[in-house]
């Protein structure tokens, strides 16, 4: 039975994790948000291990398999200590952003600071705002409605 | 290397300056007095096109149709999600498409015939991304969108990098797979490198100079079990599952990898333990480092 794996399927597997790999990269060198850097850096992971099974698959042996097997762990202790970092850092800033921790680079290094102008505008939700319609419990505590209920208008 | 053909020059430029489009459209960011929804809709058709255009790389010929079409479909679903992780200004979002991506590459592992791996990764990520939403939960920000979510860092130069770093990856790739293969089997060593059979220990002893006498060949059979091969390439019929033969390799030639990994599982156990800890903050200005150390460890209940 000759192996179905062929160089081309190979390089159908390269090629998407080659891009999950790069857009892995885009993600944690672009994004200030500390826990979609996270994400992103496990993208990177996802390409490599789709790398490495295409790779064992086509030379017929585990190896790959294996190798897998030892980036999920690596994985998984990534993630407990990234998400233990993130806690720590924002108890610190109480905010989740990866731009307020620059003067722990290397000294010298200029302060890059951007404005708020460069943000995007918030995007509204279309619609009012609406809350599911519980049944009541006991009698209802007087409070305004009418605020909340125009908020988004 | 080889020159590429014309159609792969095209679709390859297609691929990087649409996707690099796209992609920096959908990058959360300021775009100038432009209306950002309609920035938005152009982002999102020039990156799927740029997707559509790197599967269009993808060769299945001598592939099952049912095989084909969902390599197509998971590996569609993988780009795209990936896309879409990285530019959801809500970090939910970002986790859920995660979550997409995580499916989608279990998907592929499926069809490679990993099936231990497929079940592995969904286990394992999805518990990762409910640890990530609960983190999401806990400390994201009551109202609204943060400033920082609606703003990308350099969003043009990390496009840049990455896309030229894609460019590379994937005109080497594409050099490899133009390259005349010759027939199949029994390729020597002028055959390109990724033609030559893969041999075992076993076998590069039996094919070295020195001829092994039969004892020789006895003893080393009984040393190096040929277990890291899959039953696929063999042609041998698989005996016992799947499970069974990644169990036995990885327990008999890759037992230090297992004790390492466990070494770093339990390394990084402890680390996150010292790091997460809750603690007074340590300032050396005040000189209040020796607070924790002065209370008595059985008054600190938490």
């Amino acid at each position: 039975m000759p192996n179905a794996f062929s160089i081309e399927m190979l390089t159908n597997y390269l090629l998407v994790g080659a891009a999950l790999m790069a857009l892995g990269m885009l993600g944690f060198l672009a994004r200030r948000n500390l826990i979609v850097m996270f994400l992103s850096a496990e993208m990177m992971l996802q390409g490599v291990a789709l790398t490495l099974v295409g790779f064992g698959r086509f030379h017929g042996n585990w190896t790959g398999q294996v190798f897998t097997i030892v980036i999920l762990t690596v994985a998984a202790c990534e993630a407990s200590i990234a998400l233990a970092l993130i806690l720590v850092l924002f108890n610190r800033k109480s905010s989740l952003d990866v731009s307020l921790w620059q003067e722990i680079r290397e000294p010298g290094q200029p302060t890059i600071v951007e404005p708020d102008s460069a943000a995007e505008p918030e995007m509204a939700v279309a619609g009012p705002e609406t809350y599911p319609h519980l049944l009541t419990a006991g009698v209802e505590p007087p409070h305004p409605t009418e605020a909340w209920a125009k908020r988004r208008d | 290397m080889d020159t590429l053909s014309q159609f792969d020059l095209i679709n390859l430029f297609a691929v990087i300056v649409f996707g690099a489009t796209g992609v920096y459209l959908l990058l959360p960011h300021s775009h100038g007095r432009a209306n950002p929804a309609l920035a938005h809709r152009i982002g999102y058709g020039l990156s799927s096109l740029a997707v559509v255009a790197l599967l269009l790389f993808c060769r299945t010929t001598g592939v099952e149709l049912v095989t084909k079409a969902f390599f197509y479909l998971f590996a569609f679903a993988a780009v795209g999600c990936a896309i879409l992780t990285i530019t959801s200004r809500d970090p939910i979002h970002s986790a859920l498409w995660f979550a997409a991506v995580v499916l989608a590459t279990s998907g592929l592992f499926l069809l490679t015939g990993a099936q231990f791996l497929a079940a592995g990764t969904v286990i394992v990520y999805a518990g990762a991304i409910i640890v990530t939403f609960l983190f999401v939960i806990m400390l994201a920000q009551k109202e609204g969108q943060a400033v920082y979510d609606r703003m990308a860092r350099a969003p043009f130069l990390a496009t840049l990098s990455s896309f030229l770093l894609l460019f590379g990856l994937v005109y080497s790739l594409l050099g490899i797979r133009s390259v005349p293969t010759q027939s199949s089997g029994g390729a020597g060593l002028s055959a390109p490198i990724y033609d030559r059979p893969v041999l075992s220990t076993i076998e590069r002893l039996k094919n070295g100079k020195n001829q092994l006498t039969k004892n020789q060949i006895l003893v080393l059979n009984r040393a190096l079990p040929g277990l890291s091969e899959l039953p696929e390439a063999t042609g041998r019929k698989a005996d016992g599952t799947h499970v069974a033969g990644l169990g036995a390799t990885l327990y008999t030639e890759h037992l230090l990898t297992v004790e390492l990994v466990g070494a770093l599982l339990f390394a990084a156990l402890i680390g996150a333990i010292a790091i997460a800890a809750p603690r007074p903050p340590i300032r050396p200005s005040t000189g209040n480092v020796s607070v924790a150390e002065a209370a008595p460890a059985g008054s600190r209940t938490s």
